[in-house]
């Protein structure tokens, strides 16, 4: 019987161990090359971003038609919006007198300035039409229904801060189109019974959109609803691991 | 004293299947980066090819016309011009909103969980009330814009004379009809009950007679038209034996909420002209609202 030699490790195989088996790459990933089952489930359980996810999942929830990966694309969409959105931040003031004209400088002056913007404009609609998708995901495939009904409710206040978080953005370009939606939008709010006038009122900081309604949407938009929204997101996502996962027949 | 403990049905996680499972990684991680991979290429070249609008600088003065609020709140807008701001723009919403919430609470049946469409005869009840919510939606608009009548006489011949002008649109069942004069001042009410007024321009709230043409306008017939409409189709697809649980029934309320909700969304969108006039899409303009420009 023939025994099998050993045979001399190629160059590639020299330079993958080096690079996979090396001090440095151990300190940072712990793990080696996700190659193995071993690896591949260790290299999700001990990465923060990717232990949001469990090491193994019912194989039909990775059918792209399960999900059409809409809540994971609204997501994915707040994240672009939040990278887009600070490169805006360099260069917007949010003031009546430069706001206007910070966006001209962005789309005229800035290097990919423009681009920016529309990504991050093109973004947010996506976002929108996503977490609405996602929630008629969710419904359709009745995946409220017990133990998920509580992350429902977290769900349907997600949806209603996407559209705060839109509604306060629309306004700071600072043009017609922002001013007058916004004069339109608050309006909607202020014809509430009792509360209405004194909600419009808290929310554009005077009796019109004016400077004060312009840094108090500016504020919710870059800091406050996205906290709020990050805060709500990861109980969204807790809860569905606490939950055993996406819902699947009994 | 013992108290009697009643154990309750807990809803808790599913056991799980291991050998039905795959490994997160790659299986899943894969999907979600190509899905991410795909949003981002394509959304980098609409943003190369569309660039955002960006209109003249904010002013007061110059009221665009028809000004409209942000695409996802054009429904609203559409609702506004059928009846009271405060319901269409608030109240409804919100109710919706806490409604929609209030789903899992009220269908806590496991049952048809995890599959789309999971419950026998889901699909044709979605594709009905789905159907029920938009044909209804757009027959409403239609109403009440004057637009059904107009066509019934113009390509149809059919006219109903004076007599029937009441019915041309809802608010003409407050202007076309002989309405007696004390039942535009309602001082009483039962239970001392008072009507609020509502002013969209955020001015004070004052008590009022009741108006019954006006609120019958304005509120009955919007009511009755949301309400109304929705459990009379819940109720006959439960007649027809369609109907069967609360999921069910969740389904077609849902359901018929998608359809109104996309066409009121489109029709304040695509139809809306200038004086929220219904008009083709292609024929709608915004004049900028400068004097001598339109």
């Amino acid at each position: 019987m023939a025994v099998e030699t050993p045979t001399k490790p190629t160059l590639a195989d020299k330079i993958y161990d080096k690079m996979f088996h090396n001090y440095v790459w151990k300190s940072i990933f712990r793990t080696g090359y996700p190659n193995t089952p071993r690896n591949q489930m260790l290299v999700v359980a001990t990465n923060v971003f990717l232990h949001l996810h469990p090491t193994r999942i019912h194989r039909t929830h990775v059918k792209i038609t399960h999900t059409y990966c809409l809540g994971g694309l609204s997501f994915f969409m707040f994240l672009g919006l939040t990278v887009t959105g600070i490169m805006l931040m360099f260069y917007y003031v949010p003031s009546v007198d430069r706001a206007y004209l910070d966006i001209k400088n962005i789309q005229t002056n800035v290097q990919f300035g423009q681009l920016m913007r529309n990504m991050h404009r093109w973004m947010a609609h996506a976002m929108v039409i996503l977490v609405f998708l996602h929630m008629m995901r969710v419904f359709y495939t009745g995946a409220y229904k017990p133990p998920r009904e509580f992350n429902w409710v977290v769900g349907v206040i997600l949806l209603v801060l996407t559209f705060l978080l839109s509604f306060t953005g629309y306004l700071l370009p600072w043009d017609q189109l922002a001013f007058w939606a916004i004069t339109v939008g608050s309006e909607i709010a202020g014809s509430a019974p009792i509360l209405g006038p004194k909600s419009r009122f808290w929310l554009l900081g005077g009796l019109q959109v004016g400077p004060d309604a312009l840094i108090r949407f500016y504020t919710l938009h870059v800091i406050g609803l996205p906290l709020l929204a990050a805060i709500f997101m990861a109980v969204h996502f807790w809860r569905i691991r606490r939950d055993g996962g996406l819902a699947r027949p009994l | 004293m013992a108290t009697a403990v009643v154990a309750r049905p807990v809803a808790r996680p599913q056991a799980r299947a291991r050998d039905e499972e795959v490994l997160v990684w790659p299986d899943l991680v894969f999907v979600e980066f190509i899905s991410a991979m795909v949003f981002t290429i394509a959304l980098f070249i609409l943003a190369v090819l569309v660039n955002a609008p960006l209109l003249d600088q904010a002013n007061a003065d110059v009221t665009p016309n028809p000004s409209k609020a942000p695409w996802y709140l054009l429904n609203l807008q559409e609702l506004l011009l059928h009846m009271n701001p405060a319901m269409a723009g608030v109240i409804i919403p919100t109710i919706w909103l806490g409604i929609l919430a209030a789903f899992p609470y009220f269908d806590r049946e496991n049952e048809g969980q995890g599959v789309w469409f999971g419950t026998e005869g889901a699909v044709k009840i979605t594709v009905v009330a789905g159907a029920v919510g938009i044909v209804g939606t757009v027959a409403l608009i239609l109403w009440d814009s004057g637009k059904l009548a107009f066509f019934l006489n113009e390509y149809l011949g059919i006219s109903g004379g004076d007599t029937f002008r009441f019915l041309e649109s809802v608010r003409n069942i407050q202007s076309q009809l002989p309405w007696p004069e004390w039942s535009k001042e309602i001082t009483y009410l039962p239970f001392n009950l008072k009507i609020l007024d509502s002013d969209a321009r955020g001015g004070p709230t004052e008590f009022q007679n009741l108006d019954f043409p006006g609120w019958l306008v304005e509120q009955g017939i919007p009511i009755v038209a949301m309400v109304g409409l929705s459990s009379i189709m819940i109720y006959t697809l439960w007649k027809m034996g369609w109907v069967l649980t609360r999921r069910d029934a969740l389904l077609a309320l849902f359901s018929g909420f998608i359809g109104a909700y996309a066409i009121l969304t489109v029709t304040g969108t695509a139809f809306r002209g200038q004086g929220q006039e219904l008009v083709w899409p292609w024929e709608l303009k915004v004049s900028e609202g400068i004097p001598g420009q339109e």
